[in-house]
């Protein structure tokens, strides 16, 4: 008896130290019944990938890299690819007295930020800030729209969370690889936008000479 | 006495106005429901522009200024979304009025004919003619009921309206729009949106009014499309085939008008210059801040 009794408490209690602490919202998330089933209209299968990684790329990748380092500018230093470490600003120097946007200038520029006042630590959370796609991490795809973009945008679902919150520019020649619907869709608004103008401006200013020297037939 | 006498003559001026059947020197251009789509675009667009740019701009004191007008980015927001759906709901009803004003009856000839706003290739010709003609190079084309360019300013708010009017209602309601398309289709949608309503911002608030009232021939203002009439004479020199064509087939009696009164064309004026104010007020205050926001 005693030796059941404390076999299963040392099982109990490795299970606990090994494993992952439970969160209860992904339970909730998890459930068949309500919340996400009824308004996500993807799979229906909830149960199999709100709890286990799918084979995902990452969102965030390197055009022709896979794993390992890459070059982060010409002529600058390799950077490591940090989308899969627990803490994903492990071992950068002096890492306590930087804020977010000494590195990421770039990443302050957008709607979430600009317009609707938001903070970084509101979205990627507290220190150590997990990379996106590490296992646990809120922000891996396989639960980040029900641990992040739920908080405020009740019912979203996997498929909202597909919105890019940090976009690449769409002018910028890049984004015909990383973003190409939104690199095309761009420019074809801007080819139509473009072609009104230069038809009717140069139309209405032509126009506008030649009536101011001519004048109106009086009736 | 002279004074007095004065005013008598006009008091008894007045009662003989009264008496007199009113002259027909105008010729009806549009009906009261063509301008009161008319009256409703300028109204849903104003404020459809103010509020979108309030939003676009709010990082600039220009932006803040406008959207404390509608009560803040928020209530501007909502605002935009209300606006935007009325707006939505004027193209269907449009829509639907089209169809009833189609002549179902004569289908391929109503269509291609001139009373029709189709494009159409006699448009090319007077597109290309009229560019000849302000370089000395050709006579004025012979403009028929719709020149070239109300037909572009017509298509152009046709195409615009479904085109904001869809990405505006995926954008307001995102968590619904990504149940149909996917959340990264949103990116896209923001996009489309905001160029396509600063290409409709700056061609009304530009090209548009600079077209239909400031140039030399219709300055101060062109009123034809809010009192519905245009004088017959000015028609007849501008429209030559239209006029030609109606006296022919005997059908301009049926389209005369009287003047409008004065107090409404005051009214009118007003309205205009007020709605032109504003529309240039959004397009120097958006050009001038261009740079300091995120796009």
């Amino acid at each position: 008896m005693k030796k059941t009794v404390f076999s299963l408490a040392t099982t109990v209690l490795l299970a606990l130290i090994l494993l992952a602490s439970l969160a209860f919202s992904q339970e909730e998330v998890a459930s068949p019944i309500m919340r996400y089933k009824q308004y996500e209209a993807s799979t229906g299968y909830y149960e199999e990938y709100e709890v286990l990684p799918q084979r995902r790329r990452p969102i965030i990748s390197v055009p022709g890299v896979a794993r390992g380092v890459f070059p982060y500018s010409p002529g600058a230093a390799q950077v490591r690819i940090r989308t899969r470490l627990v803490d994903s600003h492990w071992g950068i120097k002096f890492y306590q007295n930087l804020r977010c946007r000494t590195c990421h200038m770039e990443q302050t520029r957008d709607i979430h930020t600009v317009r609707a006042n938001l903070t970084c630590r509101q979205c990627h959370g507290g220190e150590p800030i997990a990379s996106i796609q590490h296992y646990y991490s809120p922000m891996n795809p396989i639960r980040k729209h029900a641990y992040i973009c739920a908080k405020c945008h009740e019912g979203a679902g996997a498929s909202f969370a597909s919105y890019l919150v940090h976009p690449p520019n769409p002018f910028l020649a890049s984004t015909r690889k990383d973003f190409p619907v939104l690199f095309y869709a761009f420019w074809t608004m801007m080819v139509i936008a473009s072609v009104t103008f230069v038809i009717f401006l140069p139309h209405a200013v032509f126009w506008g000479l030649r009536e101011l020297f001519t004048k109106k037939e009086k009736p | 006495m002279q004074f007095f006498g004065g005013s008598e003559s006009y008091l008894q001026k007045r009662r003989n106005l009264k008496v007199q059947p009113k002259k027909k020197t105008r010729i009806k251009r549009f009906t009261v429901t063509q301008r009161i789509f008319h009256l409703l675009l300028i109204l849903f667009f104003l404020i459809l522009g103010s509020t979108g740019l309030a939003r676009l701009y709010i990082e600039t004191s220009w932006g803040k200024g406008i959207a404390s007008f509608f009560g803040g980015y928020e209530t501007s927001f909502q605002i935009h979304k209300v606006v935007g759906i009325l707006m939505i709901c004027c193209f269907l009803v449009h829509a639907v009025y089209l169809l009833f004003k189609v002549v179902w009856k004569e289908l391929p000839r109503s269509l291609l004919g001139p009373e029709s706003l189709l494009p159409h290739p006699r448009d090319i010709k007077g597109f290309f003619q009229h560019i000849a003609w302000f370089f000395h190079i050709a006579i004025p084309p012979k403009f028929d009921r719709w020149s070239y360019w109300e037909k572009f300013d017509y298509w152009a708010v046709f195409w615009g309206i479904p085109i904001l009017g869809i990405t505006g209602l995926l954008l307001a309601y995102p968590v619904a729009a990504s149940r149909i398309i996917p959340g990264w289709g949103l990116n896209v949608a923001l996009w489309i949106h905001r160029i396509e309503a600063i290409l409709a911002m700056a061609h009304v608030f530009i090209i548009h009014f600079f077209v239909t009232h400031l140039r030399r021939h219709n300055f101060p203002m062109d009123l034809t499309m809010f009192e519905g009439s245009a004088d017959l004479e000015v028609t007849r020199h501008e429209r030559p085939a239209w006029v030609t064509r109606l006296e022919e087939s005997g059908k301009l009696n049926l389209l005369l008008a009287s003047e409008t009164s004065p107090r409404l064309r005051i009214l009118y004026y007003l309205f205009g210059y007020i709605a032109m104010a504003v529309g240039i007020y959004l397009v120097i205050g958006g050009l001038a801040n261009s740079g300091s926001i995120t796009w």
